[in-house]
């Protein structure tokens, strides 16, 4: 994990100010930092969004491609993810160094996705046992600059709002076999419903206080944090606890309480932005990189 | 300005691909009108005229450009290659889709916009920033092209009026869809359908006749009545195919029965390789060439191929209870083991139609402007058309183009193209048959000539290098009469230590003929230069094939030798190839050459030189035949042209000399061993020649034929053939020898040319030779230029090119210049028969000495050895009694009332032509002897019907 070093003396500077309500950069402690989404940044996926939260900065593509269902679910599609930690962001990542960070990211987004609501998998079914859409999610890490899993969850719940998966027909013939047929209308499409796509908010313990959206300072004079991924209604989908410290369940309770007030708001402004876009249509003039 | 284009993909493993791509706009796109200031500089050369002066059309008088979509340049590219038409803006997004659609028609395309007489000009809409459009959402890629197409045409309205007010320039949109037409008109655009304007251009009536005939109401056949299933679409033929329910072949009609077809599956399933269909409701619309789609019928439906000859001649309509009686005709009762798989046509795969040459067959109702087409390919059904011009067109030679089979008809439906001339014309004749027989006969393109060397021509020291000078060696030509394109010759000379010296000299045409240029391209495109009775279809432009590469006398010309060393045994010592400079000191005919063999007197070095081959060539002919090789016969004429007229005034059989042998000992010589140093050098990538064995199926005919002489011809191997050949010999009926070899001919497979990489089995069966190839004849056979390439990369005399040692490519060449003989040999007989039929004109009526080649259901093939003309004497007529006839499969034979014909025997036959049937004039034969009542004719006196006008036309002659 990319991390900086701090001198004792900036520790407790941090903290003290924790104590007070008051961040160095002057947020309280349940605010997040401004974050950008665009979406539809890369013509060549089905869908994708970049997503700028301070200094961090996600890009995520999900591709769609037809597969063959699991045998234990004949009726869904799936999602894969793979994270892929550029070595831009740190040069620790070069190589293989970030192969163990996007292996965790990978299988935190697998673990809150892995629940009937959250995406409803029945749609990118084609036929069953068949064929279905499988999404490629692939993330791509460009700069960390603290609170990765919540940007990166706020990525992917936006490229999956941007996704549009190509409507196909199934024929079939007398003898049972099966033609897939493609509309020749590329705007002849299917979305997925991202309303109960459940962002993460993290929360970190510093001192005795927790705070939202810590940047890379504050990560670095927490000892525990604790991941809380909610929908937009509140419902907590999955808890995760990580850091070298503990927290006594006291504080796991109220955490998760801050954790729904605050996701229902990022939630609610993230759809309200991702609508507004939209809503621009197709000319919009596109930033991405260049911006 | 830059754009992306998006678009979804069926990847083949069964995926959707999403793909994007760069698209760019641009701003600097003339719109092809000169003047125009608005683009003045954004094009080099105007295409289109200033002033169109178009044929004056009623619809809009003022000068306009057209704007054809999609559609109408697929169906009517016809209408629009005519030069009436002209001053045509072609779209980008049309030119796309047409291509995308119709390779053939996206070819004659394009040779139209290269035309500059033809104002045609294509403009690229789709990188213009202005008539760009972009997909909408929910509109097809269809109603998106249509739009761009409409959206061009309005641009091009604007924008030409822009250019200036007064000169009223318009474009007019020509569409057949009617809801493109009524929105375009919204739009403002002036817009009609392809018959609305042509047949607004008063001045050219001849035009409608082209217009293909497609609109689907109003122009549908009186009768309602459905004749056909219907043909399944595409997705589930494909899907029978992959579960196996349907085949997929190429479906091959018929030659001698119109009711029959056989269809070659593809793929290498060993069982019902060949599918027969018989009945016109089985064939269900294909045409000869079709890739089709067959359904297997259950075996009790099986029938066996028929032996009945049977024309299409109903006249005219739809008389399709009668087609039915005819079916049962053809389903006699045949034995089990005869059937074989039988099914019917589901659908058509692939439709392989092309323009046909042919003629009208007027209708019999005057004002009818509808008519049948009959086509000279006799596998091709009649086509109905509609003209205007009828009478004009009547008793010549057209081209029309097939558009459609509907359902209820039961003929194709079509349109006029081109007019080719006079029947019976002998210009317009040739042209039919160099056309049906797919023969490039053009006349080489300024691109081919630029690569042809500058003349005066002379060798220089370059050409020098890597070649040996043989001049001084006595070299000389031997070829038949009047031969221009000498492309070999011979020398023979005693060397010192005894031994004999043998030289074949090859025309050094790969040294004019570089790979890969223009000139090379379009030799190897027509693959061979077809003789015909009266022209020559080069295969290299004239200054090659006549001047620089023959090997005339006394001129310096540049050649491929292969020079061996004999001993007087003829066995060979040693062999070397080398290029070389020769000079012919004589080019001398066969005859010549065989009076100066035969003349005591003369004692030249030439003659001596020739002595000496002729001698070699006994002994390697005998060896040759000891080792098997064939001596098949098959009756060869020559004519006798008229010098001035041209036409034939006598025909002779080909007279074979010893010279005639003694060339074309050394010369199969040379070709062996070229095969195998080639064979040697290059074993995966030589051209290579192969004769295959005939399978054994094939010899049955002879060997019944031999039975019922009491002769016994054995055909395990080639050796024993020509063995039994040579012992069958009958003291009273000496002709049965040259009927045995011809029959045996006819058993014979097609000699092809290979690539050795790609097969194993090198074999060449009728000369019984292990391996050969071709190399003495590189002025009229591309595969001869390709040896000559490799032996010299071989040798070290000329560098490699990629394209020479790639199987694959050489595997191409191979099929192209295999299909280019099989076309050459057939355009060379039906130039044969032509003539034949040309010489019977004038001769009239004569009775022949005849000998029965094979015999049939209902006729007999016969041969008469005086003319070597082949012909058929039917024994059903229409409108007469049919005879009785018993035909006998077992021991070929047919019975007619009390007399029986066996093959082999010889009867007296009647010729002359018929000209009942302007369009397949042809030679009729009638039974003169034996006489049988009610069919033979009497052998003087002629008072069949047929003949009758033509006597009195020569009458009237004379």
């Amino acid at each position: 994990m990319a991390s900086v070093s701090l001198s004792e003396a900036e520790k407790v500077y941090i903290v003290h100010g924790v104590q007070e309500d008051l961040r160095v950069d002057g947020r309280g402690c349940e605010d997040y930092r401004g974050v950008e989404v665009e979406t539809d940044v890369v013509s060549n996926t089905s869908g994708s969004a970049r997503v700028r939260l301070g200094h961090t900065d996600i890009l995520v593509g999900v591709k769609a491609e037809m597969g063959t269902p699991k045998l234990e679910k004949p009726n869904e599609g799936y999602l894969e993810f793979f994270v892929d930690c550029s070595a831009n962001a740190t040069p620790e990542f070069e190589g293989r160094g970030g192969d163990d960070l996007g292996t965790e990211i990978a299988n935190t987004l697998y673990r809150i996705f892995h629940n009937k609501s959250s995406v409803d998998l029945e749609a990118l079914c084609i036929s069953p046992r068949e064929h279905c859409w499988v999404l490629y999610v692939d993330v791509l890490l460009l700069e960390c600059g603290g609170n990765l899993f919540d940007a990166i969850s706020i990525a992917v719940k936006a490229a999956l709002f941007n996704t549009r998966i190509p409507r196909v027909r199934v024929l079939e013939d007398e003898e049972g076999s099966k033609d897939i047929e493609l509309s020749d209308d590329p705007y002849d499409s299917i979305r997925l419903s991202v309303e109960h796509v459940p962002c993460i908010v993290t929360l970190c313990k510093i001192g005795c206080r927790h705070v939202v959206d810590a940047t890379l300072q504050e990560e670095a004079c927490s000892l525990a944090s604790l991941l809380v991924a909610v929908t937009s209604k509140g419902v907590v989908t999955c808890v995760r606890k990580v850091g070298k410290g503990s927290l006594d369940p006291e504080s796991i309770f109220e955490m998760m309480e801050t954790s729904k007030r605050v996701g229902k708001v990022l939630h609610a402004s993230l759809q309200s932005v991702l609508h507004k876009e939209e809503s621009l249509g197709p000319r919009r003039p596109k930033i991405g990189f260049l911006g | 300005m830059l754009k992306s284009k998006t678009f979804l993909k069926k990847t083949r493993a069964g995926g959707v691909m999403k793909i994007v791509r760069e698209h760019y706009l641009r701003d600097d796109i003339g719109c092809g009108a000169p003047g125009c200031a608005a683009c003045s500089g954004a094009h080099e050369g105007a295409v289109l005229e200033s002033q169109p002066l178009d044929p004056p059309s009623s619809l809009c008088p003022q000068p306009h450009y057209l704007l054809p979509d999609t559609n109408v340049l697929l169906h009517q590219i016809d209408v629009l290659e005519d030069p009436a038409i002209r001053n045509v803006i072609v779209l980008q997004t049309v030119m796309q889709e047409v291509r995308n659609r119709s390779a053939p028609v996206y070819k004659r395309i394009r040779d139209v916009t290269n035309n500059q007489e033809k104002h045609f000009y294509t403009f690229t809409n789709e990188h213009h920033r202005e008539t760009y459009v972009e997909q909408k959402q929910g509109e097809n890629s269809n109603d998106r092209n249509d739009r761009a197409i409409r959206v061009a045409a309005k641009w091009y309205n604007e924008h030409l009026k822009k250019m200036s007010a007064e000169n009223q320039l318009q474009v007019v949109f020509i569409t057949n869809d009617r809801k493109n037409k009524e929105k375009a008109i919204e739009e403002g655009i002036p817009a009609f359908t392809c018959e609305e304007y042509v047949k607004s251009l008063t001045a050219n009536p001849e035009l409608i006749d082209r217009l293909a005939c497609l609109s689907e109401e109003g122009n549908e056949i009186e009768s309602g009545k459905v004749i056909f299933s219907e043909h399944l679409p595409l997705s589930k033929l494909q899907q029978g195919i992959k579960s196996g329910t349907y085949l997929q072949g190429t479906y091959r009609a018929s030659r001698e029965n119109y009711l029959e077809a056989t269809v070659w599956v593809h793929g290498d399933a060993e069982e019902n390789k060949e599918i027969i269909l018989q009945g016109l409701k089985n064939l269900n619309r294909a045409i000869h060439e079709d890739i089709v789609a067959v359904e297997l019928l259950p075996k009790n439906q099986w029938v066996a191929p028929s032996s009945v000859v049977l024309h299409d001649e109903g006249q005219n309509e739809d008389d399709v209870e009668k087609e039915e009686e005819r079916e049962l005709i053809i389903r006699a009762a045949v034995s089990e083991k005869m059937l074989k798989p039988t099914g019917r046509v589901v659908g058509i795969i692939k439709r392989n139609w092309r323009p046909y040459c042919g003629m009208l067959s007027k209708s019999d109702i005057k004002e009818s402007r509808r008519h049948l087409f009959t086509p000279a390919d006799r596998r091709i059904p009649r086509i109905r058309i509609e003209t205007r011009q009828a009478s004009a067109l009547e008793g010549r030679r057209i081209i029309v183009a097939i558009d459609g089979w509907p359902r209820n008809s039961r003929y194709p439906n079509g349109h006029f193209v081109r007019n080719l001339g006079e029947v019976g014309d002998k210009e317009t004749e040739t042209e039919v048959l160099l056309l049906e027989h797919d023969v490039p006969h053009q006349p080489f393109s300024q691109a081919v000539l630029s690569f042809l060397p500058k003349m005066p021509w002379s060798i220089t020291d370059m050409d020098m290098k890597n070649r040996e000078d043989l001049r001084h060696l006595c070299v000389c030509s031997v070829d038949p009469p009047g031969c221009t394109d000498i492309d070999d010759a011979l020398h023979c000379r005693e060397l010192e230590n005894g031994n004999l010296e043998v030289g074949v000299h090859i025309a050094d045409v790969s040294h004019f003929i570089r790979p890969g240029n223009a000139l090379d391209q379009e030799s190897a495109r027509r693959g061979t230069t077809v003789y015909l009775c009266e022209k020559r279809i080069d295969m290299v432009p004239e200054l090659l094939s006549s001047n620089l590469c023959s090997l005339r006398c006394n001129v310096d010309r540049l050649a491929f030798s292969c020079i061996w060393e004999m001993n007087h045994n003829a066995e060979i010592l040693k062999t070397k190839f080398t290029k070389s400079v020769i000079n012919s000191k004589a080019s001398l005919t066969y005859a010549e050459a065989q009076m100066r063999i035969d003349s005591a007197t003369m004692n030249d070095d030439i003659t001596i030189s020739l002595r000496g081959l002729n001698k070699l060539a006994k002994i390697l002919k005998k060896r040759r035949i000891e080792k098997g090789a064939l001596t098949l016969s098959s009756p060869e004429v020559r004519f006798h042209m008229d010098s001035e007229t041209h036409d034939p005034i006598d025909l002779q059989t080909k007279e074979l000399r010893e010279t005639n042998s003694m060339v074309e000992e050394f010369m199969l010589l040379a070709n062996i061993s070229v095969a195998k140093k080639i064979h040697e050098e290059f074993s995966e990538h030589a051209l290579l020649r192969k004769h295959p064995a005939p399978p054994p199926s094939n010899y049955e005919i002879l060997v019944k034929a031999a039975k019922s002489k009491n002769l016994e011809i054995k055909t395990d191997t080639a050796k024993s053939l020509a063995d039994s050949l040579d012992r069958a010999d009958s003291p009273t009926f000496p002709y049965l020898n040259t009927l045995l070899r011809i029959l045996a001919t006819r058993c014979m497979m097609q000699a092809v040319y290979f690539c050795s990489g790609m097969d194993n089995d090198f074999h060449h069966y009728g000369l019984a030779s292990p391996i050969y190839t071709h190399f003495t004849s590189p002025i009229r056979r591309y595969a001869d230029i390709i040896v000559h390439r490799l032996l010299a990369v071989a040798i070290g005399a000329d560098c490699t090119y990629p394209e020479l040692t790639d199987k694959h490519k050489l595997a191409d060449i191979c099929k192209n210049l295999n299909f280019r003989h099989k076309m050459a040999q057939y355009a060379q007989r039906a130039s044969v028969a032509f003539h034949t039929q040309l010489f019977f004109k004038s001769k009239g009526i004569v009775s022949e000495d005849a000998y029965i080649l094979f015999v049939k259901k209902n006729a007999i093939v016969v041969l008469i050895p005086k003319y070597g003309l082949e012909g058929t004497v039917f024994f059903e007529e229409k409108d007469k009694p049919k005879p009785r006839l018993i035909y006998d499969d077992e021991k070929p034979s047919l019975k007619i009332e009390n007399t029986v014909f066996h093959i082999f025997d010889k009867v007296k036959v009647k010729i002359m032509l018929d000209s009942s049937n302007l369009q397949h004039q042809k030679i009729r034969m009638s039974l003169v002897e034996p006489w049988i009542p009610g069919i033979s004719v009497p052998s003087d006196t002629s008072n069949t019907d047929i003949n009758e006008p033509d006597k009195k036309k020569k009458k009237l002659e004379k």
